[in-house]
């Protein structure tokens, strides 16, 4: 899906990389940008319109950096796919918290049966560090991540 | 870096040696197989190899290299165990161990036609977990049983019934790698491997039922069980959600670790540690565990094809060979006339051991080792044989390369017309996800026969067999 560039509001955009999926999204906020990724991510491989909904679920995502929180969201996605069957149909981000080399976010998902979810696209099963980044600039924050598919 | 590439003789590309790299980089390659894409970074990567510590020769390309993260995926590089050198979970790949394995049936194409294979891919699309949500062919017990799964490999499969102990002797390692540590598994690795085992998974990885359209070599061609016109069944996997969990584990703490071993890198995800290190031998115990998981994986699902096969044409299956693409192995090569233990990284590229190696099995050893290279559901795949003096660790090809990106494919080409185009060149498509399948498309790859014939001009392998797509099951 593509987007009008990192000048608007929010939104996500997939871009070329011959591997995997490759996104990047922008926000005013550096969570709401980690927001969009993720909505992003799951976007483009599970249409969760008709999924049944299961619960909410928290966690605490820890980092050295904001990109590294970005990863752990990611990542946390990821494995609560596989471990439970669960994917997430909508989120909410808590502030980032602490210093740099300790970061910290909390997260709530609100979960859908992954089995009830229509296939899309290539599902992820990681996230790498290549081109890894989350920062802020005077239009707002931008972020990408690369993801094993 | 600005990468400069030289044409270092037919088809062989160099990249000059400049700080940080170590070594040169060697790229294997006709000038139309070399990475085209604008932005595309693979030769960078290639570059970016080059400055690991203790690597040695050097960092090496096979004719399907394309853009990865950190290593470039058909990337070969070798560290020096004894001085100094790394292992990096990500010249492996987050898919540990993901490999092909070929099996081939009593018939042949001529003898079934196209109503029985259409019915065979039924069952296949039945029976074949894949796609999205949980679920494998095999429901292990617990961890305790995924413990010995992880030691035991493709053995531990067979022992319980799923297979026949000739299928050990055709794969690589007899189906099972010493030294898996499972104590060195993450509990999400196993959480997310528990309930995998026996399933295809997505995006590349297929179960696709061919043809042998075209015999090389008759000689090694019939000592590997295969003739024209025969029935085969190629499948693509990995070690599933266990093997990318191990990855990412294993990276990350590497990543925090770099500054004590004083190690720079250009990109986060070539993160490493020295092999002989705390760190390094227990990525490398967790990684056979992963390499096992594999193993067993595509056991389970030749079990399940075998099944199919069975009842929908009457006949059994044969395992020609089972090989991995993505592993590191310790091994001994000779590096300036001196024999040494080295670290060699596969990362999309196959192990190719030449005619009278002492691991082939003695059936094959006259022979050499068989080198499975899978294409596009469109177009060919091929298997090939290892040669003497492959100067890249005895390394060839993994497949045809992507040349398009996901999103490119997405926007080139609709799931409902390629389906239809595919069927109406006789290749019955099952897949997951319509736009998954687009995904796919063969256009997205480089030429295959271009490949198998750049791999062969290099001295890597030789050609064997092409075969062609008959139906194919995609994750």
């Amino acid at each position: 899906m593509d987007g009008p560039g990192p000048t608007g509001r929010s939104g996500h955009r997939s871009v070329p990389h011959t591997a995997d999926l490759r996104v990047e999204a922008w926000a005013p906020t550096p969570e709401g940008c980690i927001g969009e990724l993720v909505r992003a991510v799951v976007g483009s491989f599970a249409d969760l319109e008709g999924a049944r909904i299961v619960g909410e679920r928290g966690c605490t995502v820890f980092g050295a950096s904001d990109a590294d929180l970005l990863a752990g969201v990611l990542e946390e996605v990821v494995y609560r796919m596989d471990a439970t069957g669960e994917l997430p149909a909508a989120l909410a981000l808590g502030p980032i918290r602490g210093l740099d080399g300790a970061r910290s976010i909390e997260v709530r998902f609100r979960m859908a049966d992954a089995a009830t979810a229509a296939l899309v696209g290539a599902v992820p099963k990681a996230v790498s560090l290549h081109d890894l980044d989350l920062s802020g600039g005077p239009d707002g924050w931008t972020c990408r991540a690369t993801v094993d598919v | 870096m600005e990468i400069v590439l030289a044409e270092a003789g037919r088809n062989r590309w160099r990249i000059e040696p400049r700080p940080p790299m170590r070594v040169p980089g060697v790229v294997f390659a006709t000038g139309a197989l070399l990475p085209q894409a604008a932005g595309d970074k693979a030769l960078e990567q290639v570059a970016n190899v080059a400055a690991l510590p203790g690597i040695v020769r050097a960092s090496y390309a096979m004719p399907d290299v394309h853009w990865g993260y950190g290593f470039p995926i058909g990337g070969v590089a070798a560290t020096d165990v004894e001085r100094g050198g790394v292992v990096s979970p990500g010249g492996v790949g987050f898919d540990i161990s993901c490999g092909v394995r070929l099996l081939a049936a009593g018939v042949t194409r001529e003898e079934v036609g196209p109503e029985r294979i259409a019915r065979l891919m039924d069952l296949l699309d039945r029976m074949v977990p894949r796609g999205l949500g949980r679920g494998g062919l095999w429901e292990l017990d617990g961890p305790a049983e995924l413990d010995d799964l992880l030691l035991g490999g493709a053995r531990y499969a067979v022992e319980h019934g799923h297979g026949v102990p000739r299928d050990l002797e055709r794969c690589e390692d007899g189906g099972v790698l010493a030294g898996a540590a499972p104590a060195e598994v993450s509990t999400r690795a196993v959480e997310r491997g528990l309930q995998q085992v026996g399933s295809l998974g997505s995006a590349n990885h297929f179960l696709e039922v061919q043809a042998v359209d075209r015999v090389h070599d008759a000689s090694t061609a019939a000592a590997f069980g295969l003739r024209p016109g025969q029935v085969c069944v190629m499948i693509h996997c990995g070690s599933r959600g266990l093997g990318h969990q191990i990855c990412t584990d294993h990276v990350r703490a590497m990543d925090r670790e770099l500054h004590r071993h004083r190690i720079e890198l250009p990109d986060r995800q070539l993160a490493c540690t020295p092999v002989d290190s705390a760190r390094g031998r227990a990525y490398l115990g967790a990684m056979t565990a992963a390499a096992n998981y594999g193993r067993a994986n595509r056991q389970l699902l030749s079990e399940a094809a075998r099944r199919a096969f069975a009842a929908a044409l009457g006949v059994g299956l044969e395992l020609v060979y089972d090989v991995s693409h993505n592993l590191a192995k310790l091994e001994t090569h000779e590096v300036d006339g001196v024999a040494r233990t080295l670290c060699v990284h596969r990362k999309g590229a196959t192990r190719a051991l030449p005619p009278g190696d002492p691991e082939l099995p003695a059936d094959l050893r006259a022979a050499g080792q068989p080198v499975l290279v899978p294409g596009t559901m469109g177009t060919a795949s091929y298997v090939m044989v290892g040669l003497p003096g492959n100067e890249a660790f005895r390394s060839a090809c993994h497949g045809a390369g992507r040349v398009w990106s996901r999103h490119q494919a997405l926007r080139t080409v609709r799931g409902e017309q390629l389906k239809h185009d595919l069927e109406a060149h006789g290749v019955a498509v099952r897949p997951a996800s319509l736009r998954a399948l687009a995904e796919e498309a063969p256009e997205a790859y480089k030429d295959v026969d271009a490949v198998a014939a750049v791999t062969e001009a290099a001295g890597l392998a030789r050609q064997v067999a092409r075969l062609v797509p008959l139906g194919v099951v995609k994750g």
